[in-house]
């Protein structure tokens, strides 16, 4: 026989108030939309921020970006965010073993300090998963970017996990392709070319709305 | 002066990495006769004792592996073990065959907070060299010999040596063998009772050698012994019992040598930044690997980190049957370095270089990049990869596409946007280069950094607006 439940000695409301107090506090409760309080980073473009959870990148989650051709505009989406993160804490941002050569002349007109940049390319992708595991994992970089370049899903639980430990901003870039897939991010976009802009659909997000935002890119058609 | 003494009873043992679940035992052999002068715990537990016949050890035990007793691995112990003892001592020097090592801790006794101090760091270290070693601390060389032999406490001052030395048995005494048998038919059992002859009869009766043997060990003569002088580099050979296969079984002796080095970097206010590790495999080429940390290092866990990543990165083709480890060019430290490298302090910049250092050893040294301007007007030379410590560069440039790729030809024109950009450089190569630059947009939607060679009359792609 099981013992009756003792009464709640607390009055009613404020037990109530404790109890969302501590799901406030949990990045890891999903209570529905927009409700929990996850840490995040503008993304600069309010359409996009709106639809995300915290209002913009998450912090400590793995943000998943799919795209169907390389140039389209992916890097510069998140040059606002890196740019404000760089130059506020001074911390670096890692690229991971990227498809193609980052451009310096480009990353400094975007804003961002040569020397917060570290690109590390392995010869493999097993090792680039391992790598951007470490930097995760180490908490010490504003971002890491990270082309695996893997369709297996356990690396991708590993990243998550790896994203959570380091508490910094963590983009994995994929194939459109991938997107019917199941994957652990917290946030998964689907990125489409548009004139002047990049369109972002928000496939998932965990504690977010979901939706479609239109980033206008500046200049550069 | 006041001397510690390192006994080492199994050094013949150590010396030769017999640690194995198999019973293993260390033979020397004079003419024809053989016996154990060491062997492993699984040996031991069979019932083999130092002293034993080899082939008495056998019937007892028939899976026991004999090792050649090797002066030269000895030597090779006793010297990174001198070279770890530098942390504690300026003075220092071996005896191979006695199995002692000395070093003289009076001028250093204030600086470690005393003797009991000085004993706790010693003895919390040896285990991890790989030694088992038996203490002595004696105001003379022989004394502390002794007292290491025999397992008494430490005297400090020659004055109270006579009353700690008296009740010891003759047995651990530095004497002639067919001597120390005699003696107790003489009545003679313990040093007090030796040391109650008169010096004559002493020298008559049992030589000068004897002698002057006690005299050296109660100091009543000086006992000059050259310093053994530490070299101006650290390195270890080691021969592995068996071949190696797998990184784990490398490790093991590394840590060791590991220790000592640090404890040689202590003694010489230095830290390193490179390791060499040279692996002996049996009928190929030796395999040479570099272990490289950005800050300079001395901490034996740190290090170990790096040989590990680095290790694990080599792959090795073939098994190891020796090892030998090198620290060539040491870093003077001063005293402000000493927080940043002992690590502990917390500061983020250098768990950072940490960070970087564990994904160097592993993915090898051009997987971690960083990137630079530099003035030509070809797009394809305006960046470089930077080594080392900072990047630089803030002008802007032109709008520039964020990747770059090499000037690919392009078969089909794709629909270009906007006016060109037209770049002229490379008179200083003697190439005359004529390019126009365009935006242009791909079928899928990516946009296209192009140009036409002007001299070619020809199409290239060399960026993605990404």
């Amino acid at each position: 026989m099981m013992a009756e439940p003792s009464p709640v000695a607390l009055p009613r409301p404020r037990a109530e108030q404790a109890i969302a107090e501590l799901l406030h506090r949990s990045p890891h409760v999903w209570r529905g939309r927009g409700t929990a309080a996850a840490p995040a980073v503008a993304t600069g473009f309010a359409a996009l921020d709106r639809l995300l959870p915290g209002g913009g990148w998450p912090i400590g989650a793995l943000t998943e970006l799919c795209l169907a051709a390389d140039g389209i505009g992916e890097l510069r989406l998140l040059m606002p965010a890196l740019r404000s993160l760089v130059q506020r804490e001074g911390r670096p941002v890692v690229l991971v073993r990227p498809p193609h050569t980052p451009y310096a002349p480009a990353l400094v007109n975007a804003g961002l300090p040569l020397r917060h940049l570290y690109w590390v390319h392995p010869a493999t992708g097993d090792e680039a998963q391992w790598a951007a595991e470490q930097i995760l994992r180490a908490g010490l970089a504003a971002a890491v970017l990270a082309w695996p370049c893997t369709r297996q899903r356990v690396p991708f639980r590993r990243l998550q996990l790896a994203a959570q430990d380091g508490k910094c901003l963590a983009f994995v870039y994929r194939s459109a392709q991938d997107l019917a897939n199941p994957s652990p991010a917290a946030v998964r976009l689907l990125l489409h070319p548009a004139a002047g802009a990049l369109r972002v659909d928000v496939v998932k997000a965990r504690g977010g709305h979901g939706g479609t935002a239109l980033c206008p890119l500046g200049r550069v058609p | 002066m006041l001397y510690l003494a390192l006994f080492l009873p199994q050094l013949s043992l150590e010396a030769c990495a017999a640690e194995s679940s198999n019973p293993a035992a260390v033979v020397d052999r004079r003419g024809t006769r053989r016996w154990i002068v060491g062997c492993n715990d699984a040996a031991r537990a069979a019932g083999v004792r130092a002293g034993l016949e080899a082939t008495m050890a056998l019937a007892i035990c028939p899976e026991l592996q004999f090792l050649d007793r090797s002066p030269g691995n000895e030597t090779q112990a006793l010297r990174s073990l001198a070279a770890w003892a530098g942390q504690f001592s300026s003075w220092i020097c071996f005896d191979r065959g006695r199995q002692l090592l000395w070093m003289e801790v009076g001028s250093s006794l204030k600086y470690f907070g005393g003797v009991e101090r000085l004993l706790a760091r010693v003895e919390d270290q040896l285990p991890e060299l790989g030694h088992v070693a038996d203490i002595g601390i004696a105001p003379t060389l022989e004394a502390a010999a002794l007292f290491a032999r025999s397992g008494q406490a430490a005297v400090r001052e020659v004055g109270d040596l006579l009353p700690a030395l008296a009740p010891l048995p003759l047995a651990e005494l530095e004497l002639d063998e067919d001597l120390k048998e005699i003696l107790p038919d003489l009545g003679i059992r313990t040093v007090a009772e030796l040391l109650a002859l008169d010096r004559k009869s002493l020298a008559r009766r049992f030589g000068a050698a004897a002698l002057e043997y006690l005299d050296r060990l109660l100091g009543h003569i000086p006992d000059p012994r050259p310093n053994y002088r530490l070299p101006p580099r650290y390195s270890r050979r080691f021969e592995l019992l068996g071949a190696v296969e797998n990184v784990e079984g490398l490790l093991f002796p590394l840590r060791r040598m590991l220790v000592a080095l640090q404890g040689y970097l202590v003694g010489r206010d230095s830290a390193v930044q490179e390791i060499d590790l040279r692996l002996q495999h049996e009928g190929t080429p030796p395999t040479l690997l570099k272990v490289r940390s950005t800050r300079p290092v001395r901490d034996a866990a740190r290090m170990l980190a790096l040989v590990r990543e680095r290790l694990e990165r080599a792959e090795l083709k073939s098994p190891v049957v020796e090892l030998q480890l090198l620290a060539q060019r040491l870093v003077p430290i001063g005293d402000t370095q000493l927080e940043l490298i002992e690590g502990g302090s917390g500061l983020q910049e250098s768990s950072w270089d940490e960070l970087l250092d564990r994904l160097r050893a592993r993915l090898g040294p051009s997987a971690v990049r960083q990137l630079g301007l530099r003035s030509d007007h070809r797009p394809e030379h305006a960046w470089c990869l930077v080594e080392g410590q900072q990047s630089s560069g803030q002008e802007r440039s032109p709008e520039r596409p964020l990747w770059l790729v090499p000037p690919t030809p392009l078969e089909q024109l794709p629909p270009s946007l906007g006016r060109p950009e037209r770049i002229e450089a490379g008179w200083a190569c003697g190439r005359d280069e004529r390019r126009d630059y365009y935006i242009a947009e791909a079928p899928g939607g990516s946009r296209l950094w192009i140009f036409r060679d002007a001299n070619l009359d020809r199409w290239f792609l060399q960026g993605l607006w990404a």
